[in-house]
Formats: C-alpha cells, sequence, structure tokens
C-alpha cells in the first residue's frame, strides 16, 4: 500500500529522469513494436499466399497454433527472467522435459490425473528452485549456471531415461489431442499464461517488484525490496511455467526423449528478442511476445509452402534475430547520444 | 582476501606453506591442480594404461581442434564479447570445404574460401555488435542458428566423402611420436599466450575487455580492437571446420552442433569468463580442454556411461566459476 509514495521519493532520489516521460517514451515504442511485428507477420502470411493460395486454411491455423503453444509458454517463463534482469535461463528445457518425464511416468504409475499434473509443475519448479539457490547463493552468473545446468540437467535425464511414452488412454493425452473453438486444445493454456503473466506484470505490487529489480537492482534494493529472494523465486516460477509447458509438450507427444526440450531453446529466446524484451531487464511487453511467438511459428509452415528445406526455416528465424537486436540497439544507441 | 589490504600487518615471516597457496591462487593455478588430481584420479582408476602413449595420442587427437577454435575464441572472450556461433560456423566451415572439395575444386582454393566466409561471418557479428551496439549473445544466438540453418539447406542427405592428401598428413600424421595436430594446437596456444601477455595487441585487447572507456580515455580504439577479436573468433572456427574434414573426411550437416558449450565450459574452467573480458590465458584454455578430455578419457576407458561427462563438467564449470567469483571476479545479485 505505501509502495508508491516510497517509489516516488526512490525515483527522484536515485537521479532519474521524470516517470511519466520514461513511460511515454516506452509506450510509443511499444506501439512500433507492435505495429512492425504485426506488419512483418502479415507481410510473410500474403507473400505466403500469394505463392499458394491454400496457404490460408483451417490446416495451416492448426499448425500455427499448435507450434505457438509450447514455445509460447516457454517464451512467458524465459521472459521472466529476462524482465527481472536474471539475464536468462538456458536450463528451461530441462524443466521442460523433466516436468514431461516426470508427468508421464506418474500416469504410468496410475497415479490420478491430478497428481500427474501437480508433480510435473512441482519438478518444473524444484528445478527452477536448484538454479535459483545456485544464483542467489553462489552470487553467480545466471547464464553461466543454467549453461552448466543446462548440460549437465540434459545429462541427468539421459541418464533417468531414453525414451517416454504418455498412456494413450489416460485423460491428458485426450486433452492434448482434442480441440476447443477450432483451436488446438493447449493453445489455450498458452493465452491464459500470457494473459495472466501479462496483466500481474502490470497491475500486481509482484510484477512492478520484479520490473523494479530487473530495471534497477540498486534502486530497488534501497526500496526494501530483497533481491535474493525477487532472483528465487522469479527462477522458480518460469521453472513451474516451464513445468506447465512441460505438460503439455507430455499430452501433445505420444513419445518424448530427454533431448526434445533442446529444441525449443533457441526459438524461445529468438522469440523474447525479438518482442523487444532487452537483456538488460526491466521491461517487456508480453502482448508482443505473443505476437513474436505467433510470427516465428508462422515461418516453419510458410517455408514448407514455399517447397524449402526446412533448413531454411532456422535461416530466416536466425537472419531476424540478427535484425531485431540490431535494430534495438540501433535504437537505443541514437536516443542515449 | 584482507591480506591485499593489509599487506603491511601480514608483512612477516610468510609460512611456505602460505607461499604455495598463493602460487595457486591464480586461475592458472587452481586448473593446473584440476588438471594434476584429474591425472591422479585417471591413473587410479585406469592405472598405468592411463598415460600410455597410445592414450596419450588418443586424448591430444580428440584436444586438438577444439583447441585452436577455443584458443581464437578466448581472443574475443578477452576482448569482452561472446561469439556463440563459434559451434555452428565450425560446422558451415566444414559443409562448405567438403562440398566444394566434392565437385572437385582446389582444396587449396577452397580452403581460401572457407577463411573468407570466416571472415565475412565474423564481419556481420562485428557489425552488429560494434556498429549497432547490439548485445553480443543475442547477436550470435542468431548467427548460430543462422548458420546451422544454411548447413541443414547445403547437406540435405549424406555427405559425400572427401580425401585430401596434405590435410590428411596433418590431421592423421605425426612428428616425433606426437600427433601433427596436436602439435599445431599447442603451437597456436602457446603464441596466442605470449600475444595475450607479450605484446602491445594483447594488453590492447586485456584493457578494452577489461574497462572498454577506460581503454578508449588511454587512446584505444575498442571497435577496431573488438572487429578484429570477432573475425579472429570465427576465422579460428572455419579453419577448424577445414581440419574436422580433414580428420573425419566428412562433414555432416549437425558437426560442430554444441561445440561452443563445451569449448566456452572449458574456457571458463581455464579462467576466461563469458560475462567480463580483460581476464584469462590461452595457457589456462588449454589446460581446461585437457580436464574435459581427461575425464571424457578415464569415462571412455572405464566404460561408463558418457553422459556422467557433462554432469561432472557442470559441476566443475560452477566451481570454477564459484572460486573465481570468490577471488574476486564479478559477483551477481
Amino acid at each position: 500500500m505505501q509502495t508508491s509514495p516510497v517509489r516516488t521519493a526512490d525515483g527522484s532520489a536515485s537521479g532519474r529522469q521524470d516517470g511519466s516521460f520514461v513511460t511515454d517514451a516506452r509506450d510509443r515504442t511499444g506501439l512500433r513494436d507492435t505495429l512492425s511485428i504485426l506488419g512483418v507477420w502479415l507481410l510473410l502470411i500474403i507473400a505466403t499466399t500469394v505463392v499458394r493460395p491454400d496457404f490460408l486454411s483451417t490446416q495451416t491455423l492448426l499448425a500455427v497454433t499448435f507450434t505457438m503453444s509450447i514455445s509460447g509458454i516457454l517464451a512467458v517463463a524465459q521472459a521472466l527472467v529476462v524482465i527481472s534482469g536474471g539475464l536468462l535461463d538456458l536450463s528451461l528445457p530441462v524443466s521442460l522435459t523433466l516436468s514431461a518425464w516426470a508427468t508421464v511416468t506418474a500416469l504410468n504409475n496410475d497415479l490420478p490425473t491430478w497428481a500427474a499434473i501437480f508433480i510435473g509443475i512441482l519438478s518444473g519448479a524444484a528445478w527452477g528452485a536448484l538454479n535459483g539457490l545456485i544464483v542467489v547463493f553462489g552470487k553467480l552468473n545466471p547464464i553461466i549456471v543454467t549453461l552448466a545446468m543446462g548440460f549437465g540437467g540434459l545429462a541427468v535425464l539421459l541418464l533417468l531415461f531414453l525414451s517416454a511414452q504418455i498412456p494413450s488412454d489416460s485423460d491428458l493425452r485426450r486433452f492434448g489431442l482434442g480441440r476447443f473453438l477450432g483451436l488446438p486444445n493447449v493453445f489455450w493454456p498458452m493465452v491464459i499464461v500470457i494473459v495472466v503473466a501479462g496483466l500481474a506484470l502490470s497491475f500486481t505490487r509482484w510484477g512492478r517488484r520484479l520490473k523494479a529489480v530487473g530495471g534497477n537492482p540498486q534502486a530497488a534494493r534501497t526500496r526494501g525490496i530483497s533481491l535474493p529472494k525477487t532472483r528465487f523465486f522469479v527462477f522458480v516460477g518460469a521453472g513451474a511455467v516451464a513445468g506447465l509447458a512441460g505438460l503439455c509438450f507430455a499430452a501433445v507427444n505420444p513419445s518424448f526423449t530427454p533431448a526434445s526440450g533442446a529444441d525449443f531453446q533457441l526459438n524461445v529466446i529468438a522469440a523474447v528478442i525479438l518482442a523487444g524484451i532487452s537483456l538488460s531487464g526491466g521491461k517487456g511487453n508480453l502482448l508482443l511476445l505473443l505476437l513474436s511467438v505467433g510470427f516465428l511459428s508462422t515461418i516453419p509452415t510458410s517455408i514448407a509452402f514455399f517447397g524449402l528445406a526446412p533448413g531454411w526455416s532456422l535461416v530466416l528465424q536466425g537472419a531476424l534475430l540478427i535484425l531485431a537486436v540490431g535494430i534495438d540497439g540501433y535504437r537505443l544507441k541514437r536516443s542515449a547520444r | 582476501m584482507t591480506a591485499p589490504a593489509l599487506p603491511t600487518v601480514e608483512v612477516s615471516p610468510v609460512s611456505w606453506g602460505r607461499r604455495l597457496i598463493e602460487k595457486f591462487n591464480g586461475p592458472v593455478g587452481s586448473i593446473g591442480v584440476t588438471l594434476v588430481a584429474t591425472l591422479v584420479i585417471g591413473l587410479a582408476m585406469a592405472g598405468p594404461m592411463f598415460v600410455s602413449p597410445s592414450n596419450i595420442n588418443i586424448v591430444g587427437v580428440s584436444v586438438a581442434v577444439p583447441l585452436i577454435v577455443a584458443v581464437m575464441a578466448s581472443f574475443a572472450l578477452l576482448a569482452g564479447v561472446v561469439d556463440l556461433s563459434i559451434g555452428s560456423m565450425v560446422g558451415f566451415g566444414a559443409v562448405i570445404f567438403n562440398q566444394l572439395v566434392a565437385i572437385g575444386m582446389n582444396a587449396w582454393l577452397v580452403a581460401a574460401i572457407t577463411i573468407v566466409v570466416g571472415v565475412l561471418v565474423g564481419l556481420i557479428n562485428a557489425l552488429v555488435i560494434v556498429g549497432y551496439g547490439a548485445e553480443p549473445l543475442a547477436v550470435t544466438l542468431g548467427m548460430l542458428t543462422l548458420l546451422r540453418g544454411l548447413s541443414h539447406v547445403i547437406v540435405v542427405n549424406a555427405p559425400p566423402s572427401t580425401l585430401i592428401e596434405p590435410l590428411y598428413d596433418v590431421t592423421q600424421g605425426s612428428i616425433g611420436g606426437f600427433p601433427t595436430l596436436l602439435l599445431i594446437g599447442v603451437g597456436v596456444t602457446l603464441i596466442a599466450a605470449g600475444v595475450v601477455s607479450k605484446t602491445r595487441i594483447g594488453r590492447k585487447i586485456q584493457a578494452v575487455g577489461g574497462d572498454d572507456r577506460a581503454a578508449t580515455r588511454a587512446g584505444i580504439s575498442a571497435s577496431k580492437v573488438r572487429v578484429t577479436a570477432l573475425v579472429l573468433s570465427s576465422v579460428g572456427a572455419a579453419i577448424g571446420g577445414i581440419l574436422y574434414v580433414g580428420q573425419l573426411g566428412s562433414a555432416s550437416n549437425s558437426l560442430g552442433f554444441g561445440l561452443e558449450f563445451q569449448i566456452y565450459a572449458a574456457l571458463m574452467i581455464g579462467g576466461y569468463s563469458i560475462t567480463r573480458g580483460g581476464v584469462g590465458n590461452p595457457i589456462g584454455g588449454l589446460l581446461g580442454l585437457l580436464v574435459v578430455a581427461g575425464i571424457t578419457n578415464i569415462l571412455n576407458i572405464q566404460f561408463f556411461d558418457p553422459d556422467y561427462l557433462d554432469v561432472i563438467v557442470a559441476v566443475i564449470l560452477l566451481v570454477a566459476v564459484l572460486l573465481d567469483r570468490v577471488r574476486g571476479g564479478d559477483s551477481f545479485e
């Protein structure tokens, strides 16, 4: 309740610019980013449709929304880490696969669905907590910690299992195969996650703290926010969200290997950066994240319709990422002048 | 940690034990200790066979190409920019080299083309990172994806096999009982170590990596140094790709996948930092790679599941960065 007066007092004390001005500028770049991603996305859709009129079909819509669902949830997890100034969590695929494996194992042992879901999300969160503990107590850079935990974790998963199958008669599997409002069922948890996380970031004290820690850790600390606690819970939260992605992953894939989760890594980081969520932390718009996930998820389908080798979609995604960070860096440089 | 702050108080008889500890306090010292520990564990678990010439040859050959790539990439780390695209560049370089040689072009010409491609990739990275001031991690991650994609576009099915005589002599031959490739790798490391610690260029790179503003005020062009470092890193990867073709006789589209993680883990174990420049020495990088290769070898000899390697390397990496932090490296809050 008393956060807002303290915040303004602190803002002026730390010599930052007038708050309203900063927000204004950010909103405008937000709008411009939104329009540019929407524009490029539309351009891609139009170009593909001109070459192949049958691109605009229910099949395409299903394929794109299907691709969006798991990367979208994972992108929210990554975005939370990045916005809070935690740089990057490179071990999210481990959280995802660990959760998927735990869920499937629970189901195979005849545990009820709710228990399996609980176990899945919990194991994702537990992996996040392990990362968070090392980062907080070791005071180590999260990129290095999660890099090590990423390849070490993958190895642990490989020692745990070689391939996992979800029971085909389970409720979770039926959920994974079903559709709601014409779109795959797994698409909707993603929408809910993005909306809830987006609203929470903007309108709750928790969200404001997270942004404050990411934007200016020193100021946040003088305001009485505990940095270690925030960092720790961000990693736990991101792990739990990745665990949810793991549930959806287990639901839609009849079988998977420990390495399956790694395929999402680059795509998810690309989506976060393309959405203008800077690695320096403190800012981020999850609506924009939804758009960038959608855009990136359309690329593989478009490439297939153009009749190009699947490798081209990697080329395009890489080039787009370089372009996006280049433009972002250029803009920051110019505004700093 | 208080010792440097209070030098006068602790002047009187410094025990030799303390002096010994201080010797090992540097990054290269502690990685040296780790290497000795690896050797001892190897001897204990595998017996004298661990240090037999044939086994040392196996380790040496496996470490040589990553070593050359790592030493060249370490210049970028030293200058304060991370180049994540090296693994994909190794793969892409190998793929172009292998494919062009397979269609009958002159191997020397193709090698030159591959190196030029390496320079171009480095320049593109440099343009976006140095020119536009973009985040190196993000840019080179994009380059990693792009180059991997190109390799997949060029090589769809089984790649052709090639045999290039002069290259084969380098990658498979030996001089005085040591694998030629390893000798080249160690030579490159020593030259790089000399450049870093003894020359003006090396000091410039360290200055820019340590504090680019101070370096700029001292009249060093930070952008020029970083562009050079990024180009060196990318060219090193291209050369690594060519050497891999010599070693393997072919280049699949997944060659070099994940190599950047192995290399940076080894470099960080050897005392480099991927989050701040200006620290580390190529010798430390060599020792770091040897530790990883030594552990791999122990696991191979003992028929352990190779997956344990990554778990062990991850733990060593975390301990290494923790040690670096305790020693006065950047702490993250």
